[in-house]
This record gives C-alpha cells, structure tokens and sequence, in this order.
C-alpha cells in the first residue's frame, strides 16, 4: 500500500476527474510502474464505490419502509373493499329477491280467484276401504271405480241415505263439476249429523265442502269454514289451510261482499 | 407521480440512472414487481421478511447496475429483476442448506435460467459486511462521502451545509475520510477479497 500523502491525494484527485494535463500524465505513467500506487488507486475506487452503493441502499431503505406501508394497505383496503363489496352484493341480492318474492307473492294475492284457489287445493276423495262391515253403501263400489255418474244416479234413488251415501255423493258431485249438488249433499250430512248427534265424516265433510263452496265461486261462504281448520292445527286438513291461503282467500271473501 | 403511473424500460432506466427523482423510479419497480417477488418467494419456501429482504437487495443490485451501465436492455426490466432475483433466493437458500432436494431445484433453476447472470447473484453477507464498514464512518465522514459521491454535490454546495471554514477545509476532510473508508475496508482480508465482485460485479 502507497502510504505517501501527496500520492494519495493525487490519487484521489484523479478518481474524482480533477487530474489535468502534466499532472495527469504523470500519475498514469507512476501508475504503469508502481504496482501498490495502482492498487491503493484500486481501493480507492472500491471506497468510492462503497459510498456509492450505501447511498443507493439508504434510499432504496427509505423507499421501502414507504412502500411496505403502501403496499399493506393497499392489501387492507382491497380486503375492505372486498369484503364490503360482497356485503354490498348479498345485500343487493337479497334484496332482489325480496323484491322478487313480494312481487310475486303480490301477483299471487291480486290474481287468485275462488276457481284458483279450488284448483290448487283440490284432491279428490280417495276411499280406501269399506266404513262398516255390514252397512256398506251401495255406491262405494261406483265411487271406487271412478263412475261418478252411477253413483250419484245411485243416490238419487236412495230413500234414506246413510252418512256415508251424502258424503259419497257429495264427493262424486264435486268430481263430476256439480258443486250445487256437492254443497248440498254435504249440508244435509252436517245436518244428520247434528240430528243424530254423529259426527261421521264430519271433518272430511267440512274440507269438501268448503271447497265445493270455492268450486262455486263462493269464498265467503268458504272463508269461515277454512279459518275453522285453519285455527284447529289437528285438524287433518290443517295444513291445506295455511296462513297465506287464509290471506288471498280474505280477499276474495272481501271482494265477493 | 401518481400511483398509476406507467414508465417504458428506457424512461425508468433514465429515472434511476439521474440523481433528480430516483424515488420514482423506486416506487414504481416496488409497485409493479414487489407482488410478482413476493409470490415467488413465498412458492418457494421462502416468507414474507424473505420476500422483503430479497427485493430490497435486488432492488439496489439493480441501480447499482444501471448506473455503471452494466444493463443492457437485453432483456426487459422486469425478466431482468425476476432473474436476479431467482438466482439471489436460489442461493440464499442453498446457504442456509435446508435439504439436499433443494439444491437439486437450484442446480436445475440455475441451468434453466435464460440469461447468464449467475456473477450477478447478490452475495448478501459481503455486501452486509461492507455496509457495516460504511455505517462505521463518522457521520461528518459519511455526510461529505455521500454529497460529493452520491449526490455529486460541488464543494461549495457541500460547504453550506456543513460548519467548515472554506471549501478546501471541506476537501480536505473529504480526503481524510475516504482514505480512511479504504484502510478499514482493505482492514478486512475476507471483505477486501471479494470487493470487485460485490462492487463491480466481475
């Protein structure tokens, strides 16, 4: 290592481009020559170097610390957002489909009709097996094979008809589209029924003929019998008389007043 | 500049190269490749304080190459700092020696890679070692190095700045300094081996 002063400041004066002309000339040719001048210029210019790279590196340091906080909020706030945007587009979502089920649940209400409403809740009486071992009604056997005309025919030629000979007829008059005959069929049971103080068919009598009254394009004359089974939740139809039923039947009772 | 702003390579290369606005281009090199760095880093075993550590060393590996010219363009600005910065965490991790499988992966990474960067790959303890040398400058020694050197400041700009009488006091102690700065870096057998490569990259 050249430990001469005057060398070094001259070295340092050429790294730094302030060498000229006679000065210059004659430190590259000591250079040529001296091997630990050109080393010690070497070093120098490493030193000069160092400087260089710890500027670069504190401001790249600076830039870092500024930019990690930057970029973490950028990621905060892009989970915010994104967070509040699903929130925004549940929110919207549900609202539309709140918008869509009172829109249609409103449809439903302004457009139901008695014959609708009859429609929809109509299922025709199914009977399964004989009530009675000994009285068995002459027009089981039609019913059960679908002829609803015999069997009313039947009935007509019955003296006095058991509960089960009304209900029967009753039932074929509603399958047969005859729901004045339905309706009146169904009141004379009810009406043995309180006589005799029975209480055959009697809620299976009370669905049909409230639907027979619906069939009628009678919902006043319904309303009051489904809010019965509406209210009675054993009652075997109950769930055929639901709350929102009740609702669009109101309506149509109201519209019939 | 605004957030998202957009510089072509050859603007961001001028950005870097000149001493008026370098943050800039800083900032914008952390806002379009610190995600792609952190992603790779993260893929590869590597964690988030990894991630940070690396791209602020590429980061300076880079300006430092774009200021000596030692970037051509060969490649965009973007493959160029994704390699390096592949190549710098390859090694870091085969450094810290975790299996042999990964050194597999870097021996087939390094081979794979397109360009021929691997004298560029950041040897992070020399450089932490020479930092630390500069760091232990005085700050007077450190304030009138970095002004003239870095900031290419003139004397008397420097001079304003500092309590000295006039400006060949200044340059006196700029001499004094740097000279210093060479005796305690060549101090350092092990460190003053590898300054060429760390500081020229040859």
């Amino acid at each position: 290592m050249n430990n001469n002063s005057t060398n070094t400041e001259l070295l340092i004066r050429f790294i730094d481009g302030e060498l000229e002309n006679d000065e210059l000339i004659a430190l590259k040719e000591q250079l040529n020559t001296d091997n630990s001048l050109a080393a010690e210029l070497e070093n120098l210019r490493y030193a000069k170097d160092a400087i260089k790279s710890y500027g670069i590196r504190n401001t790249v340091a600076a830039v870092h610390s500024e930019m990690m906080k930057e970029l973490n909020t950028t990621k905060t706030i892009a989970r915010v957002i994104s967070l509040k945007q699903i929130l925004k587009y549940s929110s919207r979502i549900a609202a539309m489909a709140i918008l869509v089920l009172g829109i249609a649940m409103l449809y439903q209400y302004f457009s139901a009709t008695p014959d609708q409403l009859f429609r929809n809740n109509y299922n025709a009486f199914v009977l399964h097996e004989s009530r009675g071992s000994t009285d068995v009604s002459a027009l089981e056997q039609p019913y059960k094979s679908g002829d609803m005309k015999t069997t009313m025919k039947i009935f007509n030629q019955l003296n006095s008809p058991t509960a089960e000979d009304y209900f029967l007829n009753g039932n074929a008059a509603l399958q047969s589209g005859n729901p004045s005959a339905a309706i009146k069929s169904f009141l004379a049971l009810q009406q043995k029924n309180k006589s005799e103080n029975t209480h055959l068919f009697e809620e299976d009598t009370q669905y049909y003929l409230a639907l027979a009254y619906l069939q009628n394009n009678d919902a006043a004359s319904a309303l009051p019998i489904f809010e019965n089974i509406h209210a009675d939740n054993k009652h075997p139809y109950y769930r055929q008389a639901g709350s929102w039923f009740i609702t669009k039947l109101k309506r149509l009772a109201t519209e019939k007043k | 500049m605004e957030k998202g702003s957009h510089f072509t390579d050859t603007a961001l290369l001028q950005l870097l190269k000149s001493n008026e606005s370098p943050d800039e281009g800083i900032k914008y090199l952390y806002r379009s490749q610190y995600t792609v760095t952190k992603a790779y880093i993260n893929q590869n075993n590597g964690s988030d304080q990894d991630a940070e550590d690396i791209f602020q060393e590429v980061i300076v590996t880079f300006i430092e190459l774009v200021k000596k010219d030692k970037f051509r363009g060969e490649s965009s600005v973007a493959t160029f700092l994704y390699a390096i910065t592949r190549n710098t965490w390859l090694n870091e991790l085969k450094k810290r020696g975790r299996s042999k499988l990964r050194d597999e992966k870097f021996e087939k990474a390094k081979d794979s890679t397109e360009m021929d960067i691997s004298h560029l790959i950041v040897n992070r303890e020399i450089k932490r070692q020479l930092m630390q040398v500069v760091d232990s400058l005085g700050d007077t020694c450190k304030k009138i190095l970095l002004a003239f050197y870095f900031e290419n400041l003139a004397m008397k700009d420097i001079l304003k700045t500092m309590q000295y009488e006039n400006e060949q006091v200044v340059r006196n102690k700029k001499y004094k300094c740097l000279k210093q700065l060479e005796q305690m870096m060549t101090a350092q057998p092990q460190l003053a081996k590898n300054l060429k490569s760390v500081l020229f990259y040859e």
